[in-house]
């Protein structure tokens, strides 16, 4: 065994259990901000496993929306209600999280039976390394162009749909119930005061 | 003995300056196996980046407080060595020795990786800085794009920082930093799509060398105007400098998330701040300013010179003014950084969001569709 | 959509001039920095404190006759007067005076009133102590003649604004036996003698 490989199998190692660890953890810990930051633990985790894939460019990719962006989102929800209240105690919650258990069991050996009954042909694929943030954007132009709009366009829908939820025109409607005097505090808080817009 | 030095400056010229095959050829030539001598070569690079880094961070600080000073009609540091130039050390120590305090309702596990996930990703991304054609850690293909998802690591060490501290102006701090970064970042990432799209290449060396084909004329900055613009104005929001310095607005926030921090973690911070404006200065010269490129071709000066660009001694010369010129250009963007900081007022966060998401993010699309256009257009001066 | 392009160009030049603006505050920030600096190095170079500066009160012990004016007009009634009546000369007889400067206001009352002029002001303002009670100054630190910034060899003394020439912002190297700008008191006494005030005509 060369240094690079045993290099690579503990790389491999350390990264998987992070992986299982740390989802475990996601799922386990009662604490909603462990398990958030935990759950950043993972994405990093599996950027590695891409990493020691070959695949630059997705480990990349994974940091930047992953970490980078969800992750940050879900911390910044839990942040801002930012509730330590105990929850309610739910009904029957021994029988839920046995059948939940239940099915994830029943996931898992799925998985497994995949993962046993299926010919791995080994060593897989050679990577491509270097060119492959080069193929990866021919491919989502040419072959994969129809499932690349459509997510796009699906995106875009969402975001106007968060837009429209969170701006609701509050406003002219605050206007007419507060009297007068605030009224004019509000108008003026509405144009821009810092900003010269007069000609010199 | 003389016949090893021969073989390392033959490898040191063949390769245009490779350093590594001149070292491990060294190694070799004492009687080491090839395998240990990548062994041992592997930490050097990096020790040397890191030292540098360290170096540029104690560099800044001081020109930092100096030039504070000058601005302010002060002195500034004096006392502490020439000119005050240990100064920055006297700090570093300072914080070293100071108690460690860790607020007793706090997060003590979260409390301490906050600032350790803040300045890890910053010190990564040293590793796609290049110096010269091969003074770089590792030409990794993804090059400038492994620094933009590294930066984006750092709101979570900021909110964590910011969660752990137990106090109202932590999480606020926390809250804005993360905030500014994620909308910045998109600016940020859009500037150096439109470079990238004009030389072909995410890896930095290519984007230098591209820039350096006709001396200054060639650089970035007179081919990208706006995005030289855009991509400045979001390295200082992602720095957190003055006038983007809202997550540790004295007069509001006290200290932002630094609030509980003292001694050594404060110092990390502290460092990762530095650290970044160094980056990002250095990421602004090798984007736009032509890296490490001498605003004159070397090719040029050698060939009126009557030397050949591939003497040794030429060689030598070409990549040590490289590093200087690489520097130079990075503290010259310091400089700048450091005067806005006493010239420009501090944004309100409606401000600095508005900026973000309706100024810079518009004008840096059409900066890249027109980028493209362009692109279409001359394939000869946008990079075909 | 010629309305969208008004509001595109006003956009525009609102930008333009905002970065204008911001090129000019770099100027002025730029050109700070070639001034000189305009701090004084406090323990090595001291400013001159201006005439009639309320610094420590000067005591002179035998000219105190025990009236207690300062006494009365203070506004806290800070000075200790100890005195004793001696039967004999049916006099009073001084003992001990102090101030505690770590109360005093330096208002000046005290050294406007006394009759005897035993008070007066000095330029001293050095007074800090690492304990306050040893800011009561007794009749013999008060009578301790001040220490002059000018004449301490060991401090370069430098002059305030006021008291440099015209036009002269910076106190250091100034030339030997430069004058103000304005005239100095005594200069505008004579120059009302030259004249030949108006009283003077009619006799």
């Amino acid at each position: 065994m060369t240094i690079a490989t045993s290099t690579e199998l503990i790389c491999f190692l350390i990264l998987s259990s992070i992986i299982v660890g740390g989802g475990i953890g996601v799922v386990l810990i009662e604490n909603i901000v462990y398990s958030a930051f935990l759950l950043g633990g993972v994405f990093m985790s599996v950027a590695g496993l891409y990493l020691l894939l070959n695949a630059s460019f997705v480990a990349a990719a994974q940091v930047l929306v992953y970490v980078g962006a969800i992750n940050v989102l879900i911390l910044f929800a839990i942040m801002l209600v930012n509730k330590r209240e105990p929850l309610k105690p739910i009904k029957g919650l021994k029988v839920r999280k046995f059948f939940s258990g239940c099915v994830c069991a029943g996931l898992l050996a799925l998985l497994f039976r995949v993962d046993i009954t299926t010919k791995w042909s080994t060593p897989g694929p050679q990577a491509i390394g270097e060119i492959a943030t080069e193929r990866i954007g021919e491919h989502l132009f040419t072959d994969y162009l129809l499932p690349f709009e459509l997510a796009s366009v699906l995106l875009l829908m969402a975001m106007i749909g968060a837009i429209v939820l969170a701006r609701r025109d509050t406003r002219s409607i605050q206007l007419e119930e507060i009297d007068p005097v605030r009224e004019n505090v509000i108008k003026s808080s509405n144009s821009n005061v810092l900003i010269d817009q007069s000609p010199d | 003995m003389i016949t090893t030095l021969n073989i390392v400056f033959v490898a040191v010229v063949n390769t245009g300056l490779d350093l590594e095959i001149s070292f491990n050829h060294f190694l070799e030539g004492i009687g080491l196996p090839s395998s240990i001598a990548h062994l041992l070569w592997l930490p050097l690079p990096m020790l040397l980046v890191l030292s540098a880094a360290l170096i540029g961070v104690l560099v800044t600080v001081w020109l930092e407080r100096k030039i504070s000073a000058a601005a302010q009609q002060r002195i500034g540091p004096e006392y502490a060595g020439a000119l005050g130039i240990l100064q920055p050390m006297a700090d570093g120590l300072k914080l070293l020795v100071k108690e460690d305090i860790i607020p007793q309702k706090a997060d003590s596990l979260l409390f301490t990786l906050g600032p350790v996930l803040v300045l890890i990703p910053v010190i990564l991304s040293w590793l796609i800085v290049p110096f010269g054609q091969n003074l770089l850690i590792s030409n990794v293909g993804i090059g400038i794009f492994l620094w933009i998802a590294l930066s984006s690591i750092q709101p979570i060490g900021l909110l964590m920082s910011g969660y752990a501290s137990n106090n109202k102006y932590s999480l606020l701090g926390g809250l804005r930093a993360a905030a500014q970064s994620i909308s910045y970042e998109i600016p940020l990432a859009l500037a150096v799509l439109a470079v990238v799209m004009m030389s072909n290449s995410l890896s930095t060396i290519d984007i230098v060398n591209q820039q350096n084909t006709a001396g200054f004329l060639s650089w970035n900055i007179f081919r990208q105007p706006i995005g030289f613009l855009i991509f400045w104005i979001c390295a200082l929001a992602e720095c957190e400098r003055l006038p983007f310095d809202l997550p540790e607005a004295e007069e509001e926030l006290v200290a932002g998330y630094q609030t509980e921090y003292a001694g050594m973690k404060f110092a990390l911070f502290y460092l990762g701040s530095y650290i970044n404006l160094v980056l990002s200065s250095l990421l602004v010269s090798v984007l736009y300013l032509g890296g490490w490129g001498f605003p004159i071709p070397i090719e040029l000066i050698a060939n009126i010179l009557g030397q050949s660009a591939n003497d040794p001694i030429i060689q030598i010369i070409t990549g040590s003014i490289g590093i200087m010129m690489t520097v130079f250009k990075t503290y010259l963007l310091v400089f700048l950084a450091i005067l806005l900081r006493w010239t420009t007022p501090r944004v309100r966060i409606d401000q600095l969001l508005d900026l973000g998401w309706k100024f810079l993010l518009p004008i840096s699309l059409v900066n890249l569709l027109f980028t493209a256009a362009l692109k279409l257009a001359f394939p000869v001066a946008f990079g075909g | 959509m010629v309305n969208f392009f008004e509001k595109a160009t006003d956009y525009t030049r609102n930008a333009i001039s905002a970065g204008k603006y911001l090129l000019q505050g770099l100027a002025v920030t730029f050109d700070h920095m070639r001034r000189r600096p305009i701090t004084v190095q406090y323990p090595y170079e001291k400013l001159i404190p201006s005439e009639r500066y309320r610094g420590r009160i000067h005591y002179e012990f035998d000219k105190c006759i025990a009236c207690e004016v300062c006494v009365r007009v203070c506004p806290i009634n800070l000075p200790v007067v100890d005195w004793v009546m001696n039967k004999e000369t049916k006099k009073k007889e001084l003992r001990n005076y102090s101030i505690d400067f770590g109360v005093c206001i330096f208002c000046g009352n005290c050294v406007e009133y006394c009759p005897t002029n035993c008070l007066s002001m000095t330029e001293e303002y050095e007074l800090a102590a690492f304990d306050r009670h040893s800011l009561n100054f007794d009749n013999v630190a008060l009578g301790r003649l001040p220490t002059n910034v000018t004449t301490d060899p060991s401090v370069i003394a430098l002059k305030e604004l006021p008291y440099l020439p015209e036009g002269v912002m910076d106190p250091h190297e100034l030339e030997e036996g430069s004058k103000r700008a304005g005239k100095l008191p005594s200069e505008v006494l004579t120059n009302k003698k030259d004249k030949a005030p108006i009283g003077e005509q009619k006799k």
